[in-house]
């Protein structure tokens, strides 16, 4: 796992970088994403219509001992974490969706959660930390309301931000594999096959459903891929956190198994998902004549 | 070769003038210099960079900076009047500063497009002969090869952000150096932008030199701007366009917009600038037309890809805009601005190519406002004809703007009956001196005080004109003429071509194609490696989009290729699929 100093640093990084997000984005930007709630719905669903599925089909039939199966089916039902949004920014998608509905899923989930959870682990009960999805919501939306203002203040202020907000976020994900591989190293080489394909599975696996589910229901691609970014990028710190809330510390090291690794590797599948929705854009972009411009 | 009478003029706005034979102003500095009394500190020019960062000065600065342009120009590089400055960049703030610093200087312009390769610039330098060059850093690599024939005594160079704040200027430089590697290494001996204006600022200081003084002998009837466009056969040639032309033109297109119910307003706008400056329309429109109306111009240095321009609309409240009809389209299919379209926008205006009919109609049902047609060349400042705000009609290029007369020629030259198609020419104040050098040339196109402009139209009885075809062989590649002679020769000079004839086809995109008809010596050659070939010595969009390869090609009994029947064959085989 992180100590807590890393932690912190990810925290600050994260509200930096969304201060940045968040100069790219204008108020209508969420008007426009609001006025249409056909893909923030369609988001709920596959957040938690998709995902939780597929971390029960895991489950059942990945061979896991039990704590894992906990563990895949907890971090399967969390709401939208806040690389998504990164990741969304940098795959060209729309960031005001994202970051509605990483809003949406994680206040929802307060209800949400546990009537899934109800569903899958006939009423494994959690205890959902009350300031854990405040902090979120906060560290998520003052950044990017400042970004906001800054850009509508000067717009040169906001491209500034912009441009470092970017480039810090090419720098934490960068962080986060350098930083994680060696702190767990004894526990990747400890880890059954099994885990690790629930790990990256739920994770590359979820992304690919929400696309599909996207498109099938007829979303602009720039939609779909903020749909699938958001469905596959779970909340691993709050399943975590969870986690440590719920569980006796014997129990919590086998649970958080699944969440732990899930967080690492989907930095790196979301990376190479995002290199692949670049690619996608700019083959969909109108090619202009040379010159007419 | 009387016109009877101009009935058109019914649908110009009230109380406009029907005559604009007299310019307002003396030249072209003069207006500069005027639009500064009245707008001062206002913002006349923003650069917009596709990520938001900008640059703004207003009429005050642009008016100071230009002067020490001149200055420089004309005290420090030693410049005569009437010697020419090549200026060869993408809209940025430089070029308001160096375009406007040649008329004060006395100088002729000399617009170069950026995008030339160096065998293109080598061209155009030899035929200008060039004193002076103003050039962004991201082309002054092919100078070398560019002025191997022709040496510049004085290259000035500028960038991209230039006279953008620090932060952001120092951003784009380093993205520029180290990321995209846009810019390249110069060799060529050369001052910085910044450092000649300092240079000239210095010596007005010093020597309390008048800039006044150096254009106190342009009249009207000078050369400005040296226009270049490969005309009706294909060479390359300066159209030599006069102080008064430029104004004039200026004049008669302002005239049918300001001043009419949801027209454009002194001192009110914010025109958008995607289309480049460099070319002819949205030189005196958007350059000269805008600032003489104290509006802000946001300037796009690259609008490709279209998102470029996202952050412009979302920033700056764009009240009018020009294009040409691939830039509406391409818009209109963007997923952005169809959600967000611009709320201020009064109407835009189109130039360059005919704008269909289903695209004006997509844009006016996406933004609520009209795009209106005009219709002009290089030769002509370029504005022939404008459809009168509010009384457009579909298909039509509009009425003849005021004091220009329209006439539809036959093959002998003689007017033909009211509603047949002709040959159109055109008089009028905006119709230029003559080519550069070329008097030959001139005669060509020039029937008396009549200019030829190879477009075959109808006009209505009441003034309406309409294009039905093209009497050159030219193609119109979204806006920029591409002639089959140029292109034939830089094919016909690869190795593994035989024989290679070129033509326009329909293009729902660029409103043309160039298309390559190629008989291969080789057998082994492709498409692909002949477009790798073409891009090396043409500018993109003289690279033919399609490439046909053939056992041979029609030919009359001289011996010369029928491009005509090439065309007919290309347009029989689109109407049967």
């Amino acid at each position: 796992m992180v100590d807590e100093f890393t932690q912190t640093l990810l925290g600050i990084m994260v509200a930096i970088i969304m201060l940045g997000m968040g100069a790219s984005l204008t108020p209508r930007d969420f008007y426009l994403a609001l006025k249409r709630p056909y893909g923030l719905g369609i988001g709920v669903i596959s957040q938690y219509g998709i995902m939780p599925l597929l971390g029960f089909m895991m489950a059942v039939f990945l061979v896991v001992p039990e704590p894992i199966a906990i563990g895949i089916l907890i971090m399967a039902c969390m709401p939208g974490g806040t690389t998504s949004n990164i990741f969304t920014y940098f795959s060209k998608g729309n960031l005001a969706l994202s970051v509605l509905m990483t809003v949406t899923s994680t206040v929802t989930g307060v209800i949400l959660i546990p009537i899934i959870l109800l569903l899958y682990a006939s009423a494994l009960d959690l205890d959902i930390p009350r300031e854990d999805i405040v902090r979120v919501l906060i560290v998520l939306l003052v950044p990017v309301a400042i970004g906001m203002g800054l850009r509508k203040l000067n717009a040169n202020v906001g491209a500034v931000i912009e441009f470092c907000g970017a480039l810090l976020a090419l720098f934490f994900i960068a962080f986060i594999m350098v930083t994680w591989v060696p702190q767990n190293w004894q526990f990747l080489l400890n880890t059954t096959p099994a885990t690790y394909v629930a790990a990256i599975g739920l994770g590359l696996v979820g992304i690919t459903l929400g696309y599909l589910f996207a498109t099938a229901l007829k979303l602009h691609p720039r939609n779909a891929r903020t749909v699938a970014l958001e469905t596959g990028i779970q909340n691993g710190p709050l399943a975590i956190a969870i986690i440590v809330f719920t569980f006796p510390p014997d129990q919590q090291q086998a649970i958080m198994a699944v969440p732990a690794l899930y967080s690492l590797f989907i930095v790196i599948v979301s990376t190479l998902v995002t290199l692949f929705f670049r690619r996608a854009n700019t083959a969909a972009e109108q090619k202009m004549p040379d010159s007419l411009l | 070769m009387e016109h009877p009478d101009r009935p058109w003029t019914a649908f110009y706005r009230a109380g406009a003038r029907v005559e604009i034979t007299t310019p307002a102003y003396r030249n072209l500095a003069d207006l500069i210099g005027s639009v500064t009394a009245s707008y001062g500190r206002a913002p006349a020019f923003t650069c917009c960079l596709p990520n938001g960062m900008n640059g703004t000065l207003s009429f005050a600065q642009v008016d100071a900076m230009s002067d020490a342009m001149a200055a420089y120009l004309r005290d420090v590089a030693g410049l005569k009047m009437g010697d020419r400055v090549a200026v060869q960049m993408p809209n940025c703030l430089s070029f308001p500063i160096a375009a406007f610093g040649v008329f004060k200087a006395g100088c002729v312009l000399v617009n170069v497009n950026p995008l030339y390769t160096a065998e293109e610039m080598a061209r155009q330098f030899e035929d200008a002969r060039p004193h002076a060059l103003i050039i962004m850093d991201m082309f002054a690599d092919k100078l070398p090869q560019a002025t191997a024939g022709h040496p510049i005594p004085n290259v000035i160079i500028t960038r991209v952000a230039e006279f953008l704040p620090a932060m952001p200027r120092g951003i784009v430089g380093l993205v520029q150096k180290y990321w995209d590697k846009s810019v390249k290494r110069i060799d060529t001996p050369h001052i910085r932008l910044p450092a000649a204006l300092a240079a000239g600022r210095a010596r007005i200081a010093a020597d309390k030199i008048a800039v006044a003084a150096y254009h106190q002998e342009v009249a009207g009837d000078d050369v400005a701007v040296l226009q270049y466009t490969g005309g009706t056969t294909g060479v390359s040639k300066g159209a030599m366009l006069t102080h008064a032309n430029l104004i004039l033109n200026m004049e008669q297109t302002m005239e049918l917009i300001e001043g009419v119910e949801n027209g454009v307003e002194k001192g009110r706008e914010v025109a958008l600038t995607a289309l480049p400056l460099y070319h002819i329309f949205a030189f005196t429109v958007n350059l000269l037309g805008f600032y003489w109306l104290g509006a802000r111009n946001i300037l796009i240095p690259n609008p490709r890809p279209l998102s470029n321009l996202k952050r412009a609309f979302e920033n700056y409240k764009i009240t009018w805009m020009s294009g040409v009809n691939t830039l509406f389209n391409g818009l209109t299919n963007e997923i952005w601005f169809r959600d967000s379209p611009p709320k201020h926008l009064k109407f835009a205006s189109a130039g360059g190519m005919a704008l269909q009919t289903s695209v004006a109609e997509t844009w006016e049902r996406i933004t609520g406002a009209p795009v209106i047609q005009g219709y002009g060349l290089t030769e002509t400042s370029p504005v022939l004809t404008f459809e009168p705000l509010g009384k457009a009609r579909a298909g039509s290029i509009g009425v003849p703007v005021p004091s220009t007369e329209i006439i539809c020629l036959d093959e002998v030259g003689n007017p033909v009956p009211q509603g047949q198609p002709g040959e159109i020419a055109a008089r009028g104040p905006q119709i230029m001196k003559g080519y550069w050098e070329k008097p030959e040339e001139t005669a060509k196109t020039m029937r008396g005080d009549w200019f030829l402009t190879g477009d075959i139209g109808v006009m209505d009885p009441d003034g309406y004109v309409r294009i039905v075809d093209r009497k050159k062989d030219m193609i119109l590649v979204s806006g920029f003429n591409v002639y089959p002679n140029e292109v034939e020769d830089v094919l016909a000079a690869h190795p593994g071509v035989l024989e290679a004839a070129v033509i326009g086809v329909p293009d729902t995109e660029a409103g043309e194609a160039v298309k390559a008809y190629i008989v291969a010596s080789d057998p082994g050659l492709k498409a692909d490696a002949l477009r790798a070939y073409c891009k090396e010595h043409l500018t993109g969009y003289k690279v033919p989009k399609l490439f046909e390869f053939r056992d041979e090609l029609p030919k009359s009994n001289v011996g010369k290729i029928l491009r005509k029947d090439l065309r007919a064959e290309a347009l029989a085989d689109i109407a049967a699929e």
